[in-house]
């Protein structure tokens, strides 16, 4: 996995945001960008060239799963690999994150060595 | 009073009216009259004479019921009010520790790096296999280490204690809540004694309530996990559920 690739953290709280992006770094990743909603996210996806994307669902504007989605129907970015990090722990959920193309689930809260398993898991997959 | 359509009055019941009407007995002599009317209808009159009476009673019970009002104007923006504080208490704290945890990463990497420094003519010198200039050499890449250590350690104690100072926010928050949880517990009862009143009965409407969900079925963190079958406990479910769906 290469360690510069550029990451999009989408959370509505900056203290969120914060954990994500120490534990990201922890693990070597050091080109990570932030954003407070899929609102947010978007314009700056369609111009960034990100190569990864981790998200929070439950946000006041545009929602994860729905960031997502619209990752999944453009196709210059839906290849980019999507991770949601969320409290949202029903089934029907994670189904539905699923098939909207979800490339990894973690439920809040979650632990260091759960990111390391899920970002492996994903890269590996990837190839 | 159409007297036309069949009703009769007979002088016994017209007498009995001015008798009511002129001892002020309302009730009785409205009653009469209904009876002249239709007598069939005369109970079901005072049933909704009655339940009329009953509601606007309740009605006006409410209005008088000045608590009520306190919760609304007073109590109920002062507990949001609350819950801010508790929004911005709980950030403050984060922000804090992370601060600290933030700034001692940097200096625990530079420890282990000059513990790496240090290490291979160390390990030399434990096998007594160090010349003179090495030993030289070691000796003033120990004396950094040293040095660094003992200010770091000095600087990351001040941090920590920062970091412990952040969990204050525990028992600032922890009331403000369970004051908050009061108030709720306060319009819950005002609320069913307005259920009550409307005879719609709490248990009846418990069964029917599901806590509502926004778009995309949001719900924010489940705080019963174990009462309930229609979420994950924890990521490992969310594994389970995920490998059987070929993932």
């Amino acid at each position: 996995m290469d360690k510069n690739m550029k990451v999009l953290v989408v959370d509505d709280f900056s203290t969120m945001r914060r954990i994500v992006k120490n534990l990201l770094r922890d693990l070597g990743f050091t080109n990570i960008q932030e954003a407070d909603d899929g609102s947010t996210a978007w314009p700056m996806l369609q111009g960034g060239d990100f190569d990864f994307v981790v998200t929070d669902w439950n946000m006041p504007g545009m929602q994860g799963i729905d960031l997502l989605k619209a990752i999944r129907a453009d196709a210059s970015l839906a290849h980019i690999p999507v991770l949601l990090v969320t409290a949202e722990a029903k089934k029907e959920q994670i189904v539905m994150a699923a098939q909207a193309g979800v490339n990894g689930y973690i439920v809040k809260p979650f632990t260091a060595a759960t990111l390391k398993t899920k970002l492996d898991k994903i890269f590996e997959r990837l190839g | 009073m159409n007297l036309d359509n069949g009703v009769h009055v007979s002088l016994e019941e017209a007498k009995q009216l001015v008798e009511y009407l002129e001892s002020g007995q309302q009730d009785k002599a409205d009653e009469l009259i209904a009876k002249i009317q239709n007598p069939i209808n005369s109970e079901l009159f005072a049933e909704i004479g009655k339940l009329t009476r009953q509601l606007h009673d309740s009605l006006m019970n409410f209005q008088l019921d000045s608590r009520l009002t306190d919760l609304a104007t007073a109590d109920i923006p002062d507990a949001k009010e609350r819950l801010n504080y508790v929004i911005n208490r709980t950030e403050e704290a984060a922000n804090k520790t992370m601060d600290a945890v933030e700034s001692i990463f940097p200096v625990v990497d530079t420890i282990q790096s000059q513990i790496k420094t240090v290490k291979p003519l160390w390990k030399k010198l434990m096998s007594n296999d160090l010349d003179v200039n090495e030993f030289k050499e070691l000796c003033k890449d120990i004396d950094v280490l040293l040095k660094t250590t003992e200010n770091e350690t000095k600087h990351m104690h001040g941090l920590m204690t920062d970091v412990l100072m952040a969990q204050d926010f525990q028992d600032l928050t922890g009331q403000v809540i369970r004051k908050v949880i009061d108030l709720v517990r306060e319009v819950e009862d005002s609320l069913i004694n307005m259920l009550t009143v409307f005879g719609i009965s709490s248990d009846e409407a418990k069964e029917i309530a599901k806590p509502s969900v926004g778009e995309n079925l949001v719900e924010g963190p489940i705080v019963n996990t174990e009462e309930r079958d229609d979420v994950v406990t924890d990521q490992d479910d969310v594994d389970d559920l995920l490998s059987s769906l070929g993932f």
